[in-house]
């Protein structure tokens, strides 16, 4: 499938939990209808910092987090599709609404709103800024999701400057995430590459000439990159569930050796997942599904 | 928590899969933001018939189906709410639209779109449940095969007997099916949750409709949700001895009819059962 993580920063005029109603709320009743999308989760950093709810436990598991890292974004929404084709063709209006002459193409479908929720930009009128960087996905341990919140955290990773990148995914892989995946109460475990092509998910989705083509678009874009490589997504009942598992004797010890042996960084970041579109991973229904 | 059911019929000028792509495209994204929802599931019927899904079986489990039950529905939402009074004042405009200086309330949230005189014909026979939750939901990352049961409560059964050993005996039998991911079993109350909900002019609240409505409501007290990941596994599960030989007896014991559909189920909201964190979320 095709995977895009979109982190987007807030706009100035909204606080972070205003930013949450935007984007969750009316952006999302916009977006859960993108042609073809066949998954969509909202991520948006949690209110509480996570670090000292990890307690003794975070000197050892977070290395060389950078700092000012969620200043930089607020939430990062993970949509699936089909393939490259179907992602940039999604914004290609099909009939959703009940109306007067029946089933029509919804008139006021628009995402002209996009400015006012992330980060606008008052010389490109109607942009905003956003890092859209396509993910190549491994489901380490499918998701299951109860009727109630799950905590997810999302550990980024930088992969060590001496590694091969052919070598280093085979190891994450094939080593590391074989073992995160046997952490007791894990409800889900994804892997996510960085794409190598910081343009991927951009090309064809947006017009040539908007803001992810200018100087800046690829600087802040370069920039945002270098700070990781990838990163894991896990689910548990809670965050003192992780810190259990992820403390046990064992797992900490083999972990622990391979994240040195594997990153140069490595830090979590707590998330509240919404989810818009539950993920269909089957091939689709011969019908309009969400 | 508050269950609503809302058995909707599809508008006259739509096909049952431009009903679908109409409830859950534009419909279904307003609905999502009703102030204060704590879960949404909207059930479609499926094309296939349930004896094309379940072959031989469906004719050997079900009992007294009433004549063109189908007419009556072409899918349901099901709502979840902390309480009636957030139940009732969901349909108010929403603060959370984006504009040139922050936070904007939408008023098209309290009408849901507005799309309900060409999405349905006549109002949604909308009634609450208390649920019982036999086997919690987990849902998988790809669509599921969800299979619901109505059933008639038999006349010489007291109703909380028959709630009581619906969801006692049978429950507990039920949840023997191999491959069961859910099991949730909603009986129909007859508290109204229309009154304050709907405009008063809708046609829900004409003889007409109200008629309508208690003409569904006689055919059926249970609706049951049963989750697998596929049909066969259902089928392959319910034939099982001696589960069948035992699920057939409390069948004929407990429903003077019992019948079978098969629905999509779209995961509008996911229902978040914990208590509501303190910020926007869905």
């Amino acid at each position: 499938m095709f995977k895009v993580f979109a982190f987007l920063k807030r706009n100035a005029r909204l606080t972070h939990d205003e930013y949450r109603a935007a984007h969750v709320g009316y952006h999302c009743g916009t977006s859960r209808r993108l042609r073809g999308i066949r998954g969509y989760t909202v991520n948006v950093w949690a209110n509480e910092p996570l670090r000292p709810r990890l307690g003794a436990l975070a000197e050892d598991i977070i290395r060389h987090e950078p700092a000012g890292f969620l200043d930089l974004w607020d939430g990062f929404p993970s949509v699936i599709f089909d393939s490259y084709q179907a992602w940039i063709t999604a914004q290609q209006a099909e009939p959703t609404r009940a109306m007067e002459g029946g089933l029509s193409i919804d008139p006021d479908w628009t995402y002209s709103h996009g400015c006012h929720v992330f980060d606008g930009l008052p010389d490109r009128p109607g942009e905003f800024r956003s890092y859209h960087l396509r993910m190549n996905e491994h489901i380490v341990l499918p998701v299951e999701r109860p009727e109630r919140k799950l905590t997810k955290l999302v550990l980024f990773f930088k992969r060590k400057a001496n590694l091969r990148e052919f070598d280093f995914e085979r190891q994450v892989l094939t080593a590391y995430a074989p073992t995160l995946a046997r952490l007791p109460g894990l409800h889900g475990c994804l892997l996510n590459f960085r794409d190598p092509d910081q343009e991927a998910a951009f090309r064809g989705y947006y017009p040539d000439t908007a803001w992810w083509s200018s100087a800046e678009g690829y600087a802040m874009r370069r920039q945002f990159c270098s700070m990781w490589d990838g990163a894991f997504e896990l689910l548990f009942d809670s965050v003192d569930a992780f810190v259990a598992a992820r403390g046990r004797a064992e797992m900490h010890v083999s972990l622990g050796a391979l994240e040195r042996e594997l990153f140069d960084a490595n830090w979590y970041v707590e998330v509240d997942e919404n989810i818009i579109v539950m993920p269909n991973r089957d091939p689709a229904p011969a019908f309009y599904y969400r | 928590m508050l269950k609503v059911f809302g058995f909707v019929r599809r508008g006259d000028a739509l096909t049952h899969d431009e009903y679908r792509a109409a409830h859950v495209g534009y419909h279904n994204s307003f609905g999502r933001r009703l102030n204060n929802i704590r879960g949404y599931v909207l059930n479609v019927r499926a094309n296939a018939s349930i004896e094309s899904t379940l072959g031989p079986l469906a004719t050997r489990i079900t009992r007294n189906e009433p004549a063109a039950f189908d007419d009556l529905w072409s899918g349901w939402g099901q709502l979840l709410f902390d309480s009636l009074e957030h139940y009732l004042s969901a349909k108010t405009p929403a603060r959370d639209k984006p504009g040139p200086n922050g936070l904007e309330d939408d008023a098209r949230v309290a009408s849901v779109g507005g799309d309900g005189p060409w999405l349905y014909r006549g109002s949604p026979f909308q009634f609450m449940v208390t649920e019982h939750v036999a086997v919690p939901v987990r849902r998988p990352e790809r669509k599921i095969f969800k299979l619901t049961q109505f059933t008639k409560r038999r006349a010489d059964l007291p109703e909380e007997l028959f709630k009581s050993y619906v969801s006692g005996r049978y429950a507990t039998r039920l949840t023997e099916l191999s491959g069961l991911r859910g099991l949730i079993m909603n009986f129909r109350t007859p508290l109204d949750v229309m009154s304050r909900f709907f405009e008063p002019e809708s046609d829900g609240f004409t003889t007409t409709g109200i008629a309508e409505r208690e003409h569904f409501y006689q055919a059926w007290d249970c609706i049951t949700e049963l989750w697998f990941d596929r049909a066969p596994q259902y089928v392959a599960a319910r034939a099982q001895a001696p589960l069948a030989e035992q699920l057939d007896t409390l069948e004929e014991e407990l429903f003077a009819a019992a019948w079978y559909r098969e629905v999509d189920e779209t995961v509008v909201v996911n229902p978040n059962r914990s208590p509501a964190p303190a910020f926007y979320f869905r």
